[in-house]
């Protein structure tokens, strides 16, 4: 339906322009960003990698060093998160309405969340961020240039940490905690019956969305088959490091 | 921009339930309020206008788009006589732009038809004037849709495909 002669958005990270803190493309005109003193901090990675534990521990952390900390979540607007759960109990989801409804969640959480938090100096761990739904959705065939587009609202991060993990690795853990689940095993893609087979392929194929777009969004690639500890510290250094320039990256790993 | 993602949400299920399915059987689908109804409500609540045609990329192009197109006094007029309170959003209360209803349903209603003159040219709607009676109104609308259903049916329909859709 797009009539317009004009260029499109222009590709977010196609010629390495994303600003960390600004919109990705034309973003909301309503709600101008410009010099605001909070930190947008993304952590990335795919389900079971242990995003939660380390976003815990990092919230700790930066409190004892006086940030303030705000969390939010994928799918975790108080306006859409019953409808997507609804949603996701029945069968009546669409692939496209799925990627539409994730993005309402974000928007909300977006206007209402991190950027009234980000206004007010606050530093803003994301749990997951829109590269989540760009993988999930990319998996699913839905048209990666629209995708870029629909998210030309999003804030690009001034770190996005991606806690990498391996197909094998990441199976022994989810097998050990709560086992597989209809979604994270990409079922509704109808791979077969198997939810360990359709576990393994859907998984891979997320890990290779993720990596595909490392390089586009400036990911700091985080090796999360190590202990959380050693992932722990390695975040800690690189937050540090960001957030107070001048400080010696030892003090970091001292106040645990 | 939520506001713009709900509605977007909402169209493309009815999109791939309500519309796309009869299409394929070859039906005529008469939607009361489309793509456009967003472009020009969206933009008057401030959303950046090439986003939004691009989020709603995946729509289906009508084969005839009708715009009734009415002043402001007269579609204030018609809603006053029929109840006595205008709508929150449809008043365009949400943007403050005045306490009073009547008055916001002015600014932001005025704001909206503006916009939609705009869609007018761009997209190629066809306007119908619509504060002329309602028989007159249904003889132009009725001889627009049989000249189009009789080119249309000459020239075999249109396969619609899910490619197109995402």
């Amino acid at each position: 339906m797009s009539n317009s002669s004009e260029p499109p958005f222009e590709d977010p990270g196609a010629n390495g322009k994303i600003q960390p803190g600004a919109y990705y493309g034309r973003g909301i005109p309503y709600l101008p960003i410009n010099q605001y003193p909070g930190k947008l901090i993304a952590i990335e990675g795919t389900d079971g990698v242990g995003r939660s534990k380390q976003i815990q521990l990092l919230r700790e952390w930066l409190e004892v060093k006086g940030y303030g900390v705000v969390e939010t979540g994928w799918t975790r607007s108080p306006l859409m998160q019953p409808t997507i759960e609804l949603a996701k109990s029945s069968n009546t989801l669409n692939k496209l309405t799925f990627v539409l409804l994730y993005a309402t969640d974000f928007a909300d959480r977006l206007e209402k969340e991190i950027i009234p938090a980000l206004k007010a100096g606050f530093v803003v761990l994301s749990d997951r961020y829109i590269f989540t739904a760009l993988a999930r959705a990319g998996v699913r065939g839905i048209d990666r240039a629209w995708l870029r587009s629909l998210y030309a609202f999003a804030i690009a991060p001034h770190l996005v940490f991606y806690l990498k993990i391996d197909v094998e690795t990441l199976i022994g853990r989810v097998l050990d905690s709560r086992g597989m689940d209809f979604w994270e095993s990409g079922m509704d893609l109808k791979h077969g019956d198997d939810i360990y087979d359709s576990f393994r392929a859907y998984q891979n194929k997320l890990l290779r969305e993720y990596a595909s777009m490392a390089d586009e969004f400036h990911f700091r690639v985080v090796d999360a088959r190590r202990s959380i500890d050693h992932i722990q510290d390695e975040l800690r250094r690189q937050v540090a490091a960001f957030l107070e320039p001048t400080e010696r990256p030892a003090e970091a790993a001292a106040v645990r | 921009m939520t506001f713009s993602l709900l509605h977007a949400t909402d169209f493309a299920d009815r999109l791939l339930y309500k519309i796309i399915p009869p299409l394929k059987a070859g039906m005529i689908v008469l939607a009361d309020r489309y793509a456009y109804t967003a472009f020009a409500r969206d933009a008057t609540r401030g959303v950046d206008q090439r986003w939004v045609r691009e989020l709603y990329s995946f729509a289906v192009r009508p084969d005839l788009a009708l715009y009734f197109r009415v002043p402001i006094d007269v579609s204030l007029d018609r809603l006053m006589a029929r109840r006595v309170k205008l709508k929150f959003y449809e008043a365009g209360m949400d943007l403050g732009w005045s306490t009073n209803p009547v008055e916001s349903f002015r600014l932001f209603q005025g704001k909206v038809l503006n916009e939609y003159d705009r869609i007018v040219e761009e997209f190629g709607l066809e306007v119908i004037d619509a504060s002329g009676s309602i028989t007159d109104q249904q003889r132009i609308v009725r001889a627009l849709i049989a000249r189009k259903v009789r080119t249309s049916s000459a020239s075999d329909d249109v396969e619609i495909t899910d490619e197109q859709l995402v």
